[in-house]
């Protein structure tokens, strides 16, 4: 798989077969939604209407009827549970997609990839916007993401469950997302500098700990949303991993159920 | 007859800090090595076990016995976890 070849490409956005996207820009990206089915069309553009972009450039993904099936692999392919992404150098198929949750998770999977080579990567965190910049609180399952976004004042939240990252413009970059948790959230379009990484863990007093490289590549590996399996796809992201850590502080955050974590993340 | 050592050329890895983060695509599985065996992971690559006992030794002023025997446990448990092969020197 060449997943050069997607970053910067171009892909002219037509109806296909009378189907008018939905187009939709994620951390950047912008996207064509093709979707035949009024019943998944509708619940997509509501789920994604802060998202919605028109672009001449959109990576279109076109959605198959659900009971398609298929077993071409195209560039990359991942089955979950009765829905397929299908995934090649000038576009995306969805098949099998019968609910907008669904979607939702293909639409994550395929952005794991298509952000790869632009040195981009899925993480699962919290991202609240404070002076104009963006910290990124992280850690895996019940680790407090969402609590940590329901103590930030509201507006400040881009997302309380999977953090975009991204390198552009010459600093690395937060994006909002519409992946949400337990806010469920329509979520904020924008992207701000991001000032840190905090990987969360619950305690009985607020403290910060700067942490090693290592100690955070470690802590970073088992939450960032990765699903390729190929050699070269986790060179990258340990590439795009490296470079992070290096340019920006990465921390372990002691906190209890209280915002005053912020004083010691503003000391 | 020596033995010559190869990396398992499926895993993605990188140095950081003087120690080595290595990742297996297929699973995802990350492994970890300390500083003695991101030394003989940097330099194992088509080496003999006499060349990379002779590295340690070089390295930690240790006896190349004793480098050896280190190095010999080092492989074992880096071979159990299909991070290395060790095989026959095709040259003997």
């Amino acid at each position: 798989m060449h997943l050069g070849k997607m970053a910067g490409s171009v892909h002219p956005v037509q109806p296909l077969d009378g189907c008018l996207p939905l187009q939709i820009s994620i951390g950047s990206v912008p996207l064509s939604l093709f979707i035949r089915e009024r019943a998944l069309f509708e619940p997509a553009s509501r789920r994604y209407r802060e998202f919605t972009k028109d672009s001449a450039e959109a990576f279109p993904i076109v959605l198959k009827q659900p009971e398609t099936q298929t077993h071409e692999t195209g560039e990359f392919s991942y089955l979950l549970d009765d829905a397929q992404l299908i995934l090649r150098s000038r576009g995306a198929e969805f098949h099998g997609v019968r609910h907008e949750f669904a979607l939702d998770s293909l639409l994550r999977i395929l952005l794991t990839m298509v952000l790869l080579p632009q040195r981009g990567f899925l993480l699962h965190g919290a991202t609240v916007v404070r002076d104009g910049r963006a910290y990124v609180f992280f850690g895996r399952s019940g680790a407090g993401k969402s609590t940590v976004a329901s103590l930030s004042p509201q507006g400040s939240v881009l997302t309380d469950e999977i953090s975009l990252l991204r390198y552009s413009n010459g600093s690395w970059q937060a994006h909002g997302t519409p992946f949400w948790g337990e806010f469920r959230a329509a979520g904020i379009n924008q992207m701000f500098p991001v000032a840190g990484l905090y990987l969360l863990k619950q305690a009985d007093h607020e403290r910060v700990e700067l942490l090693s490289m290592k100690q955070a590549l470690r802590a970073l590996l088992p939450c960032v949303l990765f699903f390729a399996s190929e050699k070269r796809a986790h060179e990258t992201l340990l590439r795009t991993l490296m470079r992070l850590i290096a340019e920006l502080p990465c921390h372990r955050l002691y906190f209890r159920r209280n915002s005053e974590f912020w004083r010691v993340i503003a000391a | 007859m020596s033995e010559t050592v190869t990396r398992n050329p499926k895993l993605a890895w990188r140095e950081i800090d003087g120690e080595t983060v290595i990742i297996s695509p297929e699973d995802s599985h990350v492994h970890e090595l300390n500083e003695t065996a991101s030394l003989v992971w940097k330099h194992a690559e088509g080496q003999t076990l006499d060349q990379l006992a002779q590295r340690i030794s070089a390295e930690y002023e240790v006896s190349r016995e004793t480098a050896r025997a280190d190095l010999e446990e080092l492989l074992t448990a880096l071979g159990e976890k299909q991070l290395v092969f060790v095989a026959p020197d095709s040259k003997d």
